[in-house]
């Protein structure tokens, strides 16, 4: 069984003047444990994908399922919840609560889901050291750098223990060393926690890493080469 | 934890909340301290009225007060002054025989109210002994003394030991002149009533009148204002045929203007805190447009829309609270200070002497103003938090993750 099955999926803009078909009836499928990266040009609906993978847009046409479920039919408020309990986010410029430190970042994805105060304490701590971050979970990504605030995301979208993690361009603020050594923890959480990963990206970095590359042209898939689908 | 995220965000652009912050509490200390020099001329009033005539309560024949002819004086006036004296909580009586007259001197005439009294009586009653600026209380030995206002001496040209006619009707209706002799000058904070108001003892006067004692009004001071209600009650059990009446009846105007103050006082604090609403709603709009991108991904991993909204509701009161702990702080001690120290009006004297008002006035407010402000604070905070609250709740995520 698939974890994501996207069907038929179809994303167009501005229907009543030109449209726009970000996604063009894409049919994927995606399974756990993959390290996948859906790469591109600017322009080829990567990110509306990653977004109607996450929930965070809704179809035109088509369906996206997670785990057998339906995602597009969720109410609002159902969708954030399922967004909560079953999908991790990294994003291109980390995003990290400005006024709260890096355990509290960690700790606000546990809160949210009702996690007791303890709980909340003891995973975070363990999150960061997974990620490296050990000796500065009381430091605010202002004092942090771009690699230590990624990092710190990456625990934030391990923190609701997901089924998978969507990562949009998480390499494209970073220099070359530090690029690497977040894909390095990226791959290592893959093998040891068997998180499923996927990329949106034009970072060749990023591609050479990946274990399937989709690639997307005009919205629709050119190709996919190294998974099963 | 989200209490935590709420001060945090606050405190992000520093500058910002402390302007509004200090705008609170600026306006919230400004209309406290108004307010409270309000109330404390509507008390000044209604003391200095109580002191200087009214008394807590008087006791006239019925209808005296809408036909004051010398000829409605309380029958066996004198048996009703013994009784109240004895009756339990009241703590000085003073009667007194009134008659409408003329004041004349050799420049001009005035009409005024001839009050005549037993002085040691009257001492006990009123403060008019200690509102001398010339002369004394009744303590000269010339014949037909007499205690005028400064405003009456100075309208009729007169000062001290100066000779003064009085005009009046007799129980018999004829006309009687009698000369007095100033022996005293008195100035209470209303001008009109030291116009209006003469003194002269009861036995001058009711020697004059060819009669025997007569008691046109009976003034009483209670113990304490707590217990008027029941003294009152008590009075008119034992006469109901006279007329008796609490300083409020008697001076309604005096009693409106003093309830109008706490009014006057809930309405300004409305007007800064509806001026508020606009510059909090204005600030916390600012905040969210400016955290649109953060709103966006917290809604992304998750949070809830109620949750944002609740988020933005608590950093709005907190704002709010914060400003408003600070003005009301402020308003404590400033007025604290000042009820004991007294705030001078003298600039305006004239003016507050044409409304019977002292020219110091201690600011008071009641307790319950302490316990309304808070919950106006926070209805205010909560009316401040809307816009900015729904427009937070209604980011797309998708569309603002991608803002800068």
């Amino acid at each position: 069984m698939p974890l994501i099955k996207l069907k038929n999926l179809s994303k167009t803009y501005n229907t009543t003047a030109i449209p726009v078909h970000a996604v063009n009836n894409v049919n994927l499928q995606i399974a756990k444990k993959e390290f996948t990266a859906i790469v591109g040009p600017s322009g080829s609906g990567k990110t509306t994908l990653l977004n109607l993978i996450g929930g965070l847009d809704k179809p035109t046409g088509g369906s996206v399922f997670v785990e057998e479920r339906d995602i597009a039919t969720l109410k609002a408020n159902e969708l954030i919840d399922f967004r909560l309990h079953h999908i991790g986010f990294v994003f291109q410029a980390y995003n990290l609560i400005p006024v709260f430190t890096a355990k509290e970042n960690v700790e606000f994805i546990m809160l949210l889901q009702g996690i007791s105060k303890t709980e909340r304490d003891k995973k975070a701590i363990e999150l960061l050291n997974a990620v490296g971050l050990g000796e500065r979970i009381d430091s605010r990504p202002s004092q942090l750098s771009g690699g230590q605030q990624q990092r710190v995301a990456v625990a934030r979208a391990l923190a609701s223990r997901p089924n998978f993690v969507l990562a949009d361009e998480p390499t494209a603020n970073l220099d070359s060393h530090t690029a690497e050594s977040l894909l390095d923890l990226m791959e290592q959480l893959n093998k040891d926690y068997e998180m499923t990963f996927v990329f949106s990206t034009h970072d060749p970095r990023v591609i050479k890493r990946a274990h399937r590359v989709v690639t997307l042209m005009d919205g629709a898939i050119k190709s996919d080469v190294g998974g099963k689908n | 934890m989200l209490f935590s995220l709420a001060w945090k965000n606050i405190w992000r652009n520093k500058k910002r909340s402390l302007i509004i912050i200090l705008a609170a509490a600026l306006g919230l200390w400004g209309s406290l301290v108004a307010g409270a020099v309000w109330m404390g001329w509507g008390e000044s009033m209604v003391n200095t009225a109580i002191s200087r005539n009214l008394a807590h309560l008087q006791i006239h024949k019925k209808k005296y007060i809408q036909n004051k002819e010398i000829i409605n004086f309380i029958p066996d006036g004198s048996q009703v002054l013994k009784k109240v004296r004895t009756l339990e909580n009241v703590h000085a009586v003073s009667g007194r025989a009134l008659v409408e007259g003329m004041a004349a001197s050799p420049t001009s005439t005035f009409g005024v109210k001839i009050v005549g009294i037993i002085p040691a009586e009257a001492e006990k009653v009123t403060d008019i002994h200690n509102r001398l600026v010339s002369g004394n209380y009744f303590q000269s030995s010339s014949r037909n003394p007499i205690v005028i206002g400064k405003k009456l001496a100075e309208r009729l040209g007169l000062k001290l030991h100066s000779k003064i006619v009085l005009s009046f009707q007799g129980l018999d209706g004829s006309l009687i002149y009698a000369a007095f002799r100033i022996a005293g000058i008195y100035k209470t904070d209303s001008s009109i009533f030291d116009q209006s108001n003469v003194f002269v003892q009861q036995t001058d006067l009711f020697r004059l009148l060819n009669s025997k004692p007569i008691i046109h009004e009976i003034a009483i001071r209670t113990e304490t204002s707590a217990v008027l209600p029941q003294v009152y009650e008590k009075i008119k059990s034992l006469y109901p045929d006279l007329d008796v009446q609490t300083w409020n009846e008697l001076a309604p105007e005096i009693a409106i203007t003093s309830a109008a103050m706490e009014s006057f006082t809930y309405m300004f604090l409305m007007i800064i805190l509806f001026a508020l609403l606009f510059g909090i709603t204005n600030t916390m709009l600012m905040a969210v447009m400016e955290r649109i991108r953060e709103l966006g991904v917290l809604i992304a991993v998750g949070m809830k829309k109620g949750k944002v909204f609740a988020m933005i509701l608590l950093e709005t009161t907190l704002l709010s609270i914060t400003g408003g702990a600070a003005g009301i702080a402020i308003g404590v001690l400033s007025i604290a200070y000042f009820s004991h120290a007294g705030m001078d009006f003298s600039f305006l004297a004239s003016g507050m002497e044409s409304f019977g008002a002292a020219t110091i006035i201690y600011p008071t407010l009641p307790l319950e103003m302490y316990v309304a402000l808070p919950i106006m604070i926070i209805v205010t905070a909560s009316l401040s938090a809307a816009l900015p609250a729904w427009k937070a709740i209604h980011i797309q995520p998708s569309s603002a993750i991608r803002t800068y």
